[in-house]
């Protein structure tokens, strides 16, 4: 077990670098298990591999799978894109003015650490069984985290520099605009991340338990009727939201905010 | 003097608006949408009274935390070998990366009808919410040790238990904990999820039923209960991560 303890040389194979050869062949060997586990030991429905391969040419262009994939993506990000405004508002508010911090502390941090799911059955009473009450849990779902991480951002933003700004007569608009929204920006990316996958699961389950059109509809119909490959291509497609929004959040970091250091690994 | 009683009134006046409010919607709208705060304290007082959330809560809490404890045992070790062995991390970090952004929610309906909806099945949603929340941030706190201090230790001729001990355990704490957290907020959306979902049991029963009946001073008292339960739960982990949290900038 030397693998850690000696600096190897970063090896190259067949054109790829060793770490590249690492995953593809931890991958193939995980969808090997997989195919081969359930030819082995389970019944023919349950999705393998192969079968989900061979039901993704049909699948993506069957007109009712395009369809339920718009409509939650869509309104995920409709979704998201208020909870940012709203959550962005609200938290650098209680970042900057203690009165607001004090006055809403313990309604963020309450409903943020309540299991947003539960308040489905009390949307339904409110929205009926709509989109409107898909839409309120995805922006119950993603709001606070936006919030809290504003607000967190807002608080980090080192008091020299508006100390500095003060003493150069920048205006409040300034320091706000120019200081307090750039230093919180990490925090606030943070708290998409964080709040593009609670909204997804929010999505799903409303989609659920309001029996809507979506990918998470489309999954429980299908496995309830056994197509069990054709509803893996849909968690496919919502894994490929998730990581996605992770990659795009990571990107922003990099080209926009290569000043922000923190959480970098040291390879 | 001003400033510390600010910090004591502001938050109770707010939370007292805040029941105000609730009262006076609830009074000028129709029972079916949302009811007076003072009734839904009422029935809260009622349902302890009788019995009934205790039972829930003590089955919501049963099937918690056998779901969490089987994947902080599992995820926890597993994150820190991530660490020991570097090619097994790379192989495998990006395929943990992609499991933490999937929505575990989404494979509820093949729980259902792989492993059927009792007990078991409903640990296993739980443990699959927690379990990629703390893995992710383990493996994170794997990364983050320097292989140098291996090489030191081993230079030290410091046996495979010292290196866990001193080095690999120290540095991946603090992140696990993190996940922790995390995977304490997931879980119980898990939990709620699955309580719904598959056979309805505890407070997400008590949720459904009370919904079903258009009783909306029990549904509101159930989510109340089941906030409380989240912040207490939350701030426990909140305060393990804390406790712990000066070990992260060690000597980075």
């Amino acid at each position: 077990m030397t693998a850690i303890a000696e600096p190897r040389p970063r090896g190259v194979i067949l054109g790829l670098s060793e770490g590249a050869v690492a995953k593809l062949i931890t991958g193939l060997t995980i969808l090997a298990v997989w195919e081969v586990g359930c030819r082995l030991f389970a019944p023919a429905y349950v999705a393998r591999p192969i079968g989900i391969l061979l039901a993704i040419p049909d699948t993506v262009s069957s007109a009712k799978f395009l369809d339920a994939a718009w409509s939650t993506l869509w309104a995920v990000v409709r979704g998201l894109v208020l909870a940012l405004v709203l959550g962005t508002a609200v938290g650098l508010a209680m970042g900057r003015k203690p009165v607001v911090e004090r006055a809403l502390r313990y309604y963020v941090n309450g409903l943020y650490a309540m299991p947003m799911v539960a308040v489905l059955p009390l949307v339904t009473l409110w929205f009926g069984y709509t989109n409107a009450a898909r839409m309120a849990t995805i922006v119950f779902a993603a709001f606070f985290a936006i919030a809290i991480n504003a607000a967190d951002g807002a608080r980090a933003v080192p008091p020299e520099y508006i100390e500095v700004a003060r003493s150069f007569r920048a205006r409040g608009i300034n320091i706000w605009l120019g200081i307090a929204v750039p230093a919180s920006l990490p925090y606030l990316l943070a708290g998409v991340r964080l709040a593009a996958g609670r909204a997804l699961i929010g999505c799903i389950v409303a989609e659920f338990f309001i029996s809507l059109e979506g990918l998470g509809f489309y999954i429980l119909f299908n496995s309830r009727t056994f197509h069990h490959n054709e509803a893996l291509v849909a968690v496919l497609v919502l894994a490929a939201f998730g990581v996605g929004v992770e990659m795009l959040i990571n990107w922003v970091t990099r080209r926009f905010l290569p000043w922000y250091r923190r959480g970098e690994g040291g390879e | 003097m001003r400033q510390s009683l600010s910090r004591v009134a502001v938050p109770a006046l707010s939370l007292l608006a805040g029941a105000v409010i609730w009262e006076i919607v609830g009074r000028n709208t129709s029972p079916a949408f949302m009811v007076p705060f003072s009734a839904t304290v009422a029935k809260l007082a009622e349902l302890v009274r009788n019995g009934e959330f205790m039972a829930a809560l003590a089955q919501s809490l049963g099937l918690f935390v056998s779901g969490f404890s089987i994947a902080v045992v599992t995820a926890v070790p597993l994150g820190v070998l991530f660490a020991r062995v570097r090619l097994l991390r790379i192989g495998l970090e990006s395929y943990v990366t992609m499991l933490y952004a999937t929505p575990m929610a989404a494979l509820i309906p093949f729980i259902l009808s792989l492993f059927g909806f009792d007990f078991g099945a409903k640990v296993l949603v739980v443990f699959l919410f927690a379990f990629f929340p703390i893995l992710y941030n383990t493996v994170e706190g794997a990364r983050s040790v320097r292989p140098e201090l291996i090489e030191v230790a081993r230079s030290f001729r410091s046996s495979e238990w010292g290196i866990w001990r001193d080095v690999l355990i120290p540095h991946t704490l603090p992140f696990a904990l993190t996940g922790l957290r995390q995977g304490i907020g997931r879980g119980l959306v898990g939990m709620v999820t699955a309580e719904f979902f598959l056979a309805a049991s505890g407070i997400g029963r008590l949720i459904i039923v009370s919904e079903r009946d258009f009783d909306t001073a029990g549904v509101l008292a159930s989510v109340l209960l089941i906030t409380l339960l989240g912040v207490l739960l939350m701030s426990i982990g909140r305060a393990l991560e804390n406790r712990y949290a000066a070990w992260r900038g060690l000597d980075r």
